[in-house]
């Protein structure tokens, strides 16, 4: 008698609290999503380093690598692994070139015929833009903690949502780009990629859009 | 001829009984046309039975595509692909079910269809010796490396995520042989996959295929289904614009040209017969003269009926207007029986023998196309000689009793005779008779280049709005649609994998299998598919531990697990699945198998697409020959084989109807030098009407070669008539009667000049060139001549 009346009085305080717990998630996220447009609508140019750690089951080790992004508004990237491989990929618009240290080959392409590279393409261009709107349409996005703001998406597309389980993404603190990239895989692999030397809004050499020489 | 004298003294206290025969012929006519099966397709103008022309033409109607309704959209400059994409649904969704069925804008995403991730899986039974050995070459510690490498670069990039099964299962990237496959099936060059829809390669245009109920023929239902699109079309945003494209639209602007152009015709037609009729005749007498066509197309439709179940739209059409010219015979007898002095039985007899023999010689020259290749020639020679030969006894027997009585003299007299002007004017005579050879001369050597065109599409009306409409979507698509086409047949659809593998492969040899389109590559005999998997299974057999020592150890340096790539060798011992028509289908390949694999009651047949060029298609036709089942066809040999079998009809029409013409004319004459000078009208008129079509550029093609007849049997009437009037003691007024019957001829024929048609055109063009010399030729040269020689 005791046990049901317990369990029905922590029901109903659940029942009770949790639409408040909801809204105040919900609006939390509203408002953190509203500050992050704000913020990224100021962004013209970002350039920073990041490293990658992968924990893939098919390598015994974790890989390390590192590298640097560059974006333009609104859509110019480059994205560039120094080490292990000098290899990487600059986009202009659709068109773009990918590079691979190893063969010294440089292949033209176009997000149009290259569907992986197409969706690349738009989820690095979303994230530097932060555009909220096109995430928001593929993503169903929690918050995690607000401050420092760490966001949990899960794809909503089932093809995506076949082999991603979830992405986390942390934000700096003044909300102008992000500092952190945690994507786990179904089958318990992960990517995670820590962003430095974040500077936004300069002046970027004119040819930092075009691939190297071989 | 007294047979007709009497036969009118006989009638002229019949002449209700004559009315009556009449009434009953219109009524039957009536009531025959009301029953009358009408197609209004062109296959009654090809060649049937078993000419090779005939049969290509069976099988280019199967061509992939060929029946399908093709819709380009495009996006204008500012308009993008998101919004092309709606568009392009936004379309397909609003088009009529019952007139568009299986509207299909694309194939679902290639990029997450079970294609792409299971085509691996097969690759025992696509790849042959030769991918065999490409992969022997590639088992070498460097290659292995190299690829290894290459995935390990692949993987710490973005894309690695969406790629690293793929690397597991295929670590040296061996499906890209398979992959090669899909390349062979693309009937659109330019068309890659965005979002499960068709897209050009610059992204700008779409496409929707469908089928139709309604008949490539079938001009009402074509109207239907045209302004079923626009209304959809209407629909569309602001920078998308859609064309559609199939068989349809030319077939309603040909008969919406055509009946424009009937407008057109039949009023400067009815002007010029009115301008005529008040220059030459003046006299409501002459009616009963221009009513005489109408009761012989009625006696030649009731004939036709008779003979033939179903009547082809354009020999009915073609043959109304050849009965025109049985005009002539009412105007010779009217001539004769109203301008000549003698009693109208004494003129009846003398006009008969002209009328009669150059009414003979007109059905010696139709009833050639009896033996025509074409069954639509056959039909207009029945019809024209039913025509003809009503018009001859009506013209004969009946119009004599209602042209009334003998009016004075008017216009043109004796005086006025050519032969008259000569004596009054030598030196006229020798000024027509160098022009003549002038003339001639020059056309006769001009009409040596004359071409023969059997390229169906020239025929018909080709609006520029619409040939640029197919431009664009060739631009864009690529030929497709134009391409050669090889079949290859059999009863059992095992055996017509087999032939069309021995297709592949000859395409192979002549290294054109990138410019093809066909199943072979992926869809194999049983043969064939044994054949692989023992390859595959040897081959691997053999390579199997090279292959893990080389992938463990390049595996090692770049440090991969031990168990990374255990899905590729174990995918090696999985028993190889059957690849059959059921996998392509739910591969999303059901559309296209429909349109490369073909199957009826008694036979599949397999096609592929081939470039259409003359050098190969010559080649390959003598190589494909010897193979049993292959039949290949080409649009251009098949518009060659049309003109190799036109030329053929034509030359034996020249010759037998010209041997038959000159029999005739033997008989009539019994004189050589009176037969070559009947016979001059007619050898002018057609080698002015040869050399001024060569001067001109135009070319000698289905219709124009038929309305050549028109000028023999024309000829011929002139020339009869011209040396007959000199023989005759009685004055027929055959001068006046030929000058009359020319411009009406001219008026009713040269009218079609002003048709927008090609066909029409070229008639009417054909005509006027060939009547204007052969009326001057009659009425100015025989004289001369005769005047010469008497």
């Amino acid at each position: 008698m005791l046990k049901t009346s317990l369990s029905a009085a922590i029901s109903l305080i659940l029942f009770m609290v949790a639409p408040a717990l909801c809204c105040a998630e919900s609006t939390d996220l509203k408002s953190l999503l509203n500050e992050l447009k704000i913020a990224s609508a100021q962004t013209r140019t970002l350039s920073s380093r990041f490293v990658q750690e992968k924990n893939l089951a098919i390598f015994s080790e974790k890989l390390l690598s590192q590298g640097r992004f560059v974006f333009q508004s609104p859509d110019s990237l480059r994205w560039e692994l120094l080490t292990p491989v000098a290899s990487g990929f600059v986009l202009r618009g659709s068109r773009g070139e990918r590079w691979n240290s190893l063969n010294r080959e440089l292949e033209r392409f176009s997000v149009k015929d290259n569907p992986i590279m197409g969706i690349v393409a738009q989820q690095l261009l979303a994230w530097a833009r932060v555009d909220l709107d096109w995430l928001e349409k593929r993503y169903h996005m929690e918050l995690i903690t607000l401050n420092p703001a760490r966001l949990r998406l899960m794809p909503l597309d089932p093809g995506e949502a076949g082999f991603i389980d979830y992405l986390q993404i942390l934000f700096a603190d003044n909300r102008r780009h992000v500092d952190e990239v945690l994507l786990m895989e179904k089958g318990g692999d992960s990517t995670l990629l820590r962003f430095t030397d974040v500077q936004l809004n300069i002046e970027l050499p004119e040819n930092i859009f075009s691939p190297p020489e071989f | 001829m007294k047979l007709f004298a009497a036969c009118y003294t006989g009638l002229q206290k019949r002449r209700r009984w004559l009315v009556l025969l009449l009434l009953l012929l219109a009524v039957g006519s009536v009531w025959n046309l009301s029953r009358l099966k009408i197609e209004e397709s062109i296959v009654a103008m090809l060649p049937d039975g078993k000419s090779r022309a005939a049969k290509d033409f069976e099988l280019l109607t199967k061509a992939p595509f060929a029946r399908k309704l093709i819709i380009h959209l495009r996006a204008a400059p500012g308009a993008g692909v998101e919004g092309l994409l709606a568009a392009t649904d936004r379309l397909r969704a609003s088009l009529p079910g019952e007139l568009f069925s299986n509207p299909v804008s694309g194939p679902k995403d290639m990029g997450t269809s079970a294609l792409m991730s299971e085509l691996g899986d097969y690759m025992p039974l696509l790849l042959d010796r030769k991918e065999l050995q490409q992969i022997a070459d590639q088992l070498n510690p460097e290659s292995v490396d190299a690829s290894l490498a290459a995935d390990v670069t692949q993987l710490l990039q973005p894309q690695g995520i969406a790629l690293k099964n793929k690397i597991r299962r295929d670590p040296l990237d061996l499906q890209r042989f398979a992959l090669q496959k899909l390349r062979f099936l693309n009937p659109f060059p330019g068309i890659r996959v965005d979002k499960g829809h068709f897209l050009s390669r610059d992204g700008r245009s779409s496409l929707i295929l469908a089928d139709t109920p309604v008949l490539m023929t079938d001009a009402a239902g074509g109207r239907k289904l045209l302004d079923a699109f626009h209304r959809a079309q209407g629909q569309l945003p602001a920078g998308i614009s859609a064309e559609l494209l199939s068989g349809h639209p030319y077939t309603v602007a040909n008969a919406e040209t055509i009946q424009g152009d009937l407008r057109v015709v039949l009023l400067a037609s009815a002007v010029g017969i009115l301008v005529v009729f008040v220059v030459f005749l003046r006299s409501l007498r002459a009616l009963p003269v221009f009513l005489l066509p109408l009761f012989s197309m009625a006696a030649a439709l009731v004939m036709v009926s008779l003979w033939f179940d179903k009547l082809s739209g354009i020999t009915i059409g073609f043959g109304a207007v050849l009965l025109g010219i049985t005009i002539d015979f009412g105007l010779h007898v009217y001539f004769a029986l109203q301008l000549g002095d003698n009693s109208r039985p004494q003129l009846l007899q003398a006009v008969s023998r002209p009328v009669l023999f150059g009414g003979l010689t007109t059905l010696a020259a139709f009833s050639v196309l009896l033996r025509s290749e074409l069954p639509g020639q056959r039909q207009l020679a029945v019809f024209a000689i039913a025509g003809i030969t009503a018009a001859l006894l009506l013209a004969l027997l009946v119009l004599p009793h209602f042209i009334g009585k003998r009016e004075e003299n008017t216009g043109l007299g004796r005086a006025n005779n050519p032969a008259s002007l000569y004596t009054r004017r030598p030196g006229l005579r020798w000024f027509v008779l160098l022009s003549w050879v002038g003339i001639a001369g020059f056309c006769a050597f001009a009409a040596q280049g004359l071409r023969i065109n059997g390229e169906l599409r020239q025929l018909g009306y080709m609006p520029q709005e619409l040939q640029k409409a197919e431009k664009r979507l060739a631009e864009v698509w690529g030929g497709g649609r134009n391409r050669a086409l090889v079949f290859a047949s059999a009863a059992d659809l095992d055996m017509a994998l087999q032939r069309n593998e021995q297709v592949w492969q000859s395409l192979v040899e002549h290294k054109v299998q990138d410019e093809s389109v066909s199943l072979a590559p992926l869809l194999a005999s049983r043969q064939t598919k044994r054949q692989r998997v023992d390859d595959w299974q040897v081959f691997w057999r053999e390579r199997r531990e090279t292959t893990e020592d080389l992938i463990r150890a390049g595996g090692q340096k770049y440090g991969f697990s031990s168990d990374a790539f255990s899905p590729f060798f174990s995918g090696l011992d999985n028993p190889p699945k059957d690849l059959d028509i059921e996998t392509l289908q739910r591969w999303g390949l059901g559309r296209l198998l429909d349109n490369l694999l073909l199957k009826d009651n008694n036979s599949y047949q397999l096609v592929s697409l081939v470039p259409d060029r003359p050098e190969l298609i010559s080649r390959l036709e003598s190589e494909l020959a010897t193979l049993p089942g292959v039949t290949l066809v080409s649009q251009t040999r098949f518009g060659k084989e049309l003109s190799r079998e036109i030329g053929i009809d034509f030359s034996r029409f020249i010759i037998f109807a010209g041997l038959g013409v000159v029999l005739l004319l033997l008989v009539l004459f019994r004189r050589l030098p009176e037969v070559f000078l009947a016979l001059l009208p007619v050898v002018t008129g057609l080698v002015v009407m040869f050399g001024a079509m060569t001067w001109m550029g135009l070319e000698l093609n289905l219709f124009n070669g038929v309305a050549s007849i028109l000028i023999i049997g024309l000829g011929v009437d002139y020339g009869i008539f011209m040396v007959c009037h000199d023989r005759h003691k009685e004055y027929l007024a055959s001068s006046r009667a030929i000058i009359v019957s020319g411009l009406t001829t001219l008026v009713g024929f040269g009218a079609l000049v002003l048709a927008r048609h090609p066909a029409l055109h070229s008639i009417g063009l054909t005509v006027l060139l060939g009547i204007s010399a052969s009326v001057p030729t009659a009425v100015l040269v025989i004289p001369a001549f005769q005047k010469k020689a008497g």
